[in-house]
């Protein structure tokens, strides 16, 4: 059985505050800065919880996976910034409220 | 190692800038990238049916394990469901690479084709998944290759913006899961599926289960176009290009209704009281919101996108009624509305190829310019529209029957008005495109060469065959979704 933690708290906080970032900030860059947090907050907690599997140690698996994820973050943000540069070079500015053309 | 069918498909993913390398050579880029990729998926296609067509009828059941023991390690399996969505996949995947050979121009053909091929290989791995870690990966990987098709366009602005909404939306999503799965690893101390339900079997009345479950159906329902979280799904399936638009909606869509039958009625099977109810408000209201908003559009391909909305709603429906009979229906209405939605994606495209226009009002008339495309249009508006004879209706009905069945005629009585608000715009469709007088953009369409009229008149053709004689195809969906009880 896990028990409630402060790691869990932290990690939860992290999550919230990516939330947050995502609903509230307007520039483009900040947003992916948000999704960024998030993933680390996700990641941090499967290393927490993983230590719990075994006792006293972390599982490989959990390694493997947090590795992996982390590389998969960075393929998204990467491909963000690409687009983040386009949009640029299309409207010029990073303010998302400039990107409300589709709305009908 | 991974199945034969998968190494196949990686295999062909990553030798195809090889194809156009060669190609170039010979200044033929775009034919020998468009030759290789539909050859490769055509290939893939036969291998599943000529290798695979026990483990289809759930007849036998093949399972793959890397080195460590399964509890622990990372796995692939596939079973009738797996094999019967990968069969959709490689069906719609190649009738879109045929498309858009025609479609796509410019520089960076290689690069679509890869990145087309990719996104197919990942999803058959999203299926082809024996525990959630392998899923996510290939889920991620899916999802990097749909932000890149999405926003191939780069010139235009729409592509740009819907690819940006698209992306942080949709990686909320997978982060999402994510957390999702490291509670229930931290709970289990395992991602494999079948371990999965075993473990989880006496956790009810634990918050953090609770948790978790409502992350995964977040998570994945956002990809499956569930309502609170679809406003991604109308402007990216619009903006993309159109056999891009018919993966996405045809096929993508239901990897995120695969993963949420993978999580709710394997995984969290034996909390099913607490996540039904919660699953049939998120479905009634999916279904609701589709069909209004695609009452008012004047878009051909935004209708149709939020069209998918709708149908995703009735597939979730199916499974949150839960019968045998209700997962048939959902099972079936997941094949039908790959065909028809691809159908009509692509005819949209024929329609947008000739006239560079997507409003309703300027394409009205076009069935005269464009007789073949046309017919195949109605036809497939027909059975949008549930017409008896044609495929929806059967699928539909399947659906309806069972929610009586299962004593919720609430919920048949809610899916029949929804059937009726849908077949309003589908008329609407109709009317402008056969019925109005043309506009002067339409007067000057030409009918569209054969590479796009194949696939649109051969996903016509199967969508007549199944609504004719639909016993056999009832059946398979009856296979699978026996399998899927079965499992759990």
């Amino acid at each position: 059985m896990v028990p409630s933690n402060y790691y869990i708290a932290c990690s939860m906080i992290l999550f919230s505050l990516g939330l947050y970032c995502l609903a509230a900030k307007r520039n483009m860059i900040r947003l992916l800065i948000g999704l960024e947090i998030m993933i680390n907050a996700a990641n941090l907690n499967f290393i927490f919880l993983s230590s719990y599997v075994v006792e006293g140690s972390v599982h490989p698996l959990a390694h493997v996976f947090t590795i992996l994820s982390i590389g998969i973050g960075g393929c998204i943000i990467a491909l963000g910034l690409v687009i983040t540069i386009y949009a640029y070079r299309h409207y010029g500015t990073l303010d998302v409220r400039e990107l409300r053309r589709l709305k009908h | 190692m991974f199945t034969p069918l998968l190494d196949a498909l990686i295999l062909f993913t990553f030798t195809t800038p090889l194809a156009g390398l060669i190609g170039r050579r010979v200044r033929h880029e775009k034919t020998a990238v468009a030759t290789y990729a539909t050859f490769a998926l055509i290939f893939s296609l036969m291998l599943v049916l000529v290798f695979y067509s026990e483990v289809l009828w759930g007849v036998s059941f093949l399972a793959e394990h890397g080195s460590a023991l399964p509890p622990e390690g990372a796995s692939l399996e596939a079973g009738a469901l797996s094999m019967f969505l990968a069969t959709i996949f490689l069906i719609i995947g190649s009738m879109a690479s045929l498309f858009s050979a025609r479609e796509i121009e410019g520089e960076s053909v290689t690069g679509y084709y890869t990145v087309l091929l990719g996104i197919i290989t990942a999803m058959i791995g999203v299926v082809f998944s024996g525990d959630l870690f392998t899923l996510f990966i290939f889920w991620e990987a899916m999802c990097i290759c749909s932000y890149v098709l999405v926003a191939f366009r780069r010139e235009r602005w729409e592509s740009i913006e819907a690819s940006f909404k698209y992306l942080i939306m949709s990686s909320a999503g997978g982060i999402t899961i994510l957390f999702a799965l490291s509670f229930v690893y931290g709970l289990t101390g395992t991602l494999s599926i079948p371990y999965l339900s075993m473990s989880l079997d006496g956790s009810g009345g634990n918050l953090m289960v609770y948790a978790a479950l409502l992350m995964l159906i977040v998570g994945f329902g956002l990809q499956a176009g569930m309502v609170p979280f679809h406003m991604w799904l109308p402007d990216a399936h619009m903006a993309a290009p159109s056999s891009i638009s018919a993966v996405l909606s045809g096929v993508m869509v239901k990897a995120g209704i695969y993963g949420l039958l993978k999580v709710l009625l394997v995984i969290f099977l034996p909390l099913r009281g607490s996540w039904q109810t919660t699953l049939t408000a998120f479905a009634v209201l999916t279904m609701f919101v589709g069909n209004l908003s695609a009452l008012p559009q004047d878009d051909i391909k935004r209708l149709l996108a939020y069209s998918t909305i709708a149908n995703s709603g009735y597939i979730l429906l199916g499974i949150a009624i839960g019968s045998n009979r209700a997962l048939t229906g959902s099972m079936f209405h997941v094949l039908n509305h790959a065909l028809i939605k691809a159908l009509l994606f692509l005819c949209a495209g024929a329609f947008i190829h000739r006239t560079k226009t997507r409003s309703l009002s300027e394409l009205a008339g076009i069935r005269r310019a464009m007789p073949i495309t046309g017919a195949a249009f109605i036809i497939g508006v027909l059975s949008l529209a549930s017409i008896p004879p044609l495929n929806f209706f059967w699928s539909e009905l399947t659906i309806i029957r069972a929610g009586v069945e299962a004593g919720m005629p609430s919920l048949s009585f809610l899916m029949i008005l929804n059937m009726v608000l849908s077949s309003a715009y589908c008329l609407r469709m109709i009317q402008a495109v056969a019925v109005k007088k043309e506009t002067s953009t339409s007067k000057k369409a030409k009918e569209v060469p054969l590479q796009m009229l194949l696939p649109i008149l051969l996903l016509a053709l199967l969508s007549v065959i199944i609504g004719v004689y639909p016993d056999p195809f009832q059946t398979l969906a009856e296979t699978v979704a026996q399998a899927i009880s079965v499992r759990a």
